[in-house]
C-alpha cells in the first residue's frame, strides 16, 4: 500500500497536499483498492466553500457509491476537469493525476490535525 | 453462518481475488485487473467464472419430465434431452417468481436444474430431487472467443453448441457441459467434480482465457439485458411484467401458477421491465426514480456503467406504456438526468 511520507491523510482516506495556503486532496492508495475500478467523479463546483469532515464530492465505482469527506475546511479554487472523462485516474495515479480539487485554507491549524504518513500506516494496516 | 466457499477457493487466493458474499457464498468479485478489463476481456476475448455458487438439483427417473413440465413454466416438449432451456418456478397463489432457473436435460430420465444460489433450499422443496450442489464447480467459459480457446484443452467440450448439453471427458474428468451462460457472449458453462476443479480452470486459464468475478458478471448481464432474480425478479413479479412472457409455455396443460398468470395477462399488467439509456457516466443505482414529465412512472431495478456503451444503464419497471424511444429522467442521487427507454438488449454480441 503506497502512503508517500510527504502528504497527510484522514481516518476517511482523503490526503491533503500543502501548498503554501492551499492543500490539493483527492483519495489515498488504499482507497481506490477499495473502491475497485472507478467510473464517476462528481467534481466539487468552484467556488464552494467546505466544512471539514462534510461532504465534498461523491466518488462511484462499478461496485458502489462512496462519500467524499473534506479533510480541512476552505474554499474550492480548482477542480480536476480531466476527471469528467476520465475517473480511472483515481485507480491509475490517486496521489498524482488522480487528485480532485485544490482548497484555500480557511485555518492551516486543521492541516497539523489530519494523520502524518506514519499515522495513516498504522491505521491501514491495524 | 459461515459463508460457503467454491471447490477453486484457493485458486482464487492465489490469484489475488477479492471475494464478496453471495446467495451464502464467498465468491470472487475481482480479480487484480479489476472489473473493467474483466469486462472487456469477455467482450473481446474469452473470460472464466467460477459459478459454483449456482445450485445444482438433480431430477431423475420416468417421472421426472412430467414433474417439471407441471412445475415450471416452459415447455419441455419443446427441447429434447441433450438440450438446455430457460424456465421459470412461479408462486402458485400470485404468479410471482420464486426463481428463475436453466434446466440441464442431461439423458432421458435425468434433470441438472440449476437455480439461483440462494433459492437452491426453495426449488428443491418446490421440485424434490437431490442437491449436488457441493460436489461440483461450475466455470463458464463466455467470450467471442471462448470456444477457440477452450478447444485447445477441451477439443469436445468447445463443440457443444448453443443451449445443447453433453457428458464430456474433459482432462480425464467426466463433466457435463452446457452451451449456457449470463455475458449475452457464446460460450459454455462446464460442470466438473469438485476434485477436479482446480486442475480444469488452472487449464483454461493457462490457454490465455482472462479469470474474471462476479463484479464483471453482472455488468455484462445487465448490458446484455438479463434479469437478476432479487432484483427484476422476485416477490410480486411476474414473467409479464419481466417482458418474459416467452418463458410461459401457454400450450402446455397446467403448471404452478397459471391461473394466476392468466389473471394478469387478461387484466394487463401494471407495470413493464424496460431498459433505460442514460446520458453521462454516473451509474444509476437500484430504488432510484424514473420520472416523465415531472411525475414518477417507474424504479430502476439494476444499474450500472457501461463498459462497453461508456455511460449509464439501467433495467428498470416502469409504467407499461411507455416505450423504446421515450424521454425519461433518472433521479441519480438528487440529480436528475435525461435518458431514454432503449430496446434490450443494451449492447448486441454474438
Amino acid at each position: 500500500m503506497n502512503v508517500p511520507e510527504d502528504l497527510r491523510y484522514t481516518s476517511d482516506h482523503e490526503w491533503a497536499r500543502i501548498e503554501g495556503t492551499r492543500v490539493r486532496i483527492g483519495i489515498t492508495d488504499y482507497a481506490q483498492d477499495a473502491l475497485g475500478d472507478v467510473v464517476f467523479v462528481q467534481v466539487p463546483a468552484v467556488g464552494a466553500v467546505v466544512t471539514a469532515g462534510a461532504t465534498i464530492t461523491e466518488v462511484e465505482s462499478t461496485k458502489s457509491v462512496s462519500d467524499i469527506y473534506a479533510p480541512v475546511s476552505g474554499t474550492v479554487v480548482e477542480t480536476n476537469e480531466d476527471l469528467a472523462d476520465a475517473p480511472q485516474r483515481l485507480n491509475e495515479d490517486p496521489y498524482g493525476e488522480g487528485w480532485i480539487c485544490v482548497l484555500e485554507l480557511a485555518d492551516e491549524a486543521e492541516v497539523s490535525a489530519m494523520l502524518d504518513a506514519a499515522g495513516y500506516r498504522a491505521l491501514v494496516d491495524g | 453462518m459461515a459463508l460457503l466457499l467454491s471447490p477453486l477457493d484457493a485458486a482464487h487466493r492465489a490469484l489475488g481475488a477479492k471475494t464478496s458474499p453471495f446467495g451464502g457464498w464467498d465468491m470472487p468479485l475481482a480479480y487484480g485487473q479489476g472489473t473493467l478489463a474483466e469486462h472487456r476481456a469477455c467482450r473481446t476475448d474469452a473470460a472464466i467464472f467460477d459459478v459454483s455458487h449456482l445450485g445444482t438439483v438433480r431430477v431423475t427417473g420416468s417421472h421426472a419430465f412430467e414433474l417439471l413440465q407441471r412445475s415450471l413454466t416452459n415447455d419441455l416438449s419443446k427441447i429434447t434431452p441433450g438440450r438446455a432451456q430457460y424456465t421459470h418456478l412461479l408462486d402458485p397463489d400470485d404468479g410471482s417468481v420464486v426463481d428463475d432457473i436453466i434446466v440441464w436435460w442431461v439423458g432421458v430420465d435425468r434433470f441438472d436444474v440449476m437455480p439461483n444460489a440462494s433459492n437452491t433450499s426453495g426449488v428443491l422443496a418446490a421440485l424434490g430431487g437431490d442437491d449436488v450442489t457441493r460436489g461440483r464447480a461450475i466455470l463458464a467459459v463466455q467470450g467471442p472467443h471462448a470456444r477457440r480457446r477452450l478447444a485447445s484443452v477441451a477439443p469436445v467440450a468447445a463443440e457443444v453448441g448453443h443451449f445443447e448439453v453433453a457428458e464430456v471427458d474433459v482432462l480425464g474428468a467426466g463433466c457435463v457441459v452446457a452451451g449456457t451462460g449470463y455475458t449475452g457472449e457464446p460460450g459454455v458453462e462446464i460442470a466438473v467434480p469438485a476434485a477436479d476443479a482446480t486442475r480444469v480452470w488452472e487449464a483454461i486459464v493457462a490457454a490465455g482465457v482472462t479469470p474474471a468475478g462476479l463484479g464483471a458478471r453482472d455488468t455484462l448481464r445487465l448490458e446484455a439485458g438479463l434479469p437478476l432474480h432479487g432484483h427484476e425478479l422476485g416477490p410480486g413479479i411476474t414473467p409479464l411484467q419481466a417482458g418474459l412472457g416467452w418463458v410461459v409455455g401457454w400450450d402446455k396443460g397446467d403448471f404452478r401458477g397459471r391461473a394466476a398468470l392468466e389473471a394478469e395477462r387478461a387484466r394487463g399488467i401494471a407495470r413493464r421491465l424496460r431498459g433505460v439509456a442514460i446520458e453521462g457516466r454516473r451509474p444509476p443505482r437500484e430504488h432510484q426514480a424514473v420520472t416523465a414529465g415531472g411525475e414518477v412512472v417507474g424504479e430502476v431495478t439494476s444499474g450500472n456503467f457501461s463498459p462497453t456503451l461508456e455511460h449509464g444503464i439501467a433495467l428498470a419497471f416502469v409504467r407499461p406504456d411507455l416505450k423504446p424511444g421515450d424521454a425519461v429522467e433518472v433521479d441519480l442521487r438528487g440529480t436528475p438526468t435525461p435518458g431514454r427507454i432503449v430496446k434490450l438488449p443494451f449492447v448486441k454480441t454474438g
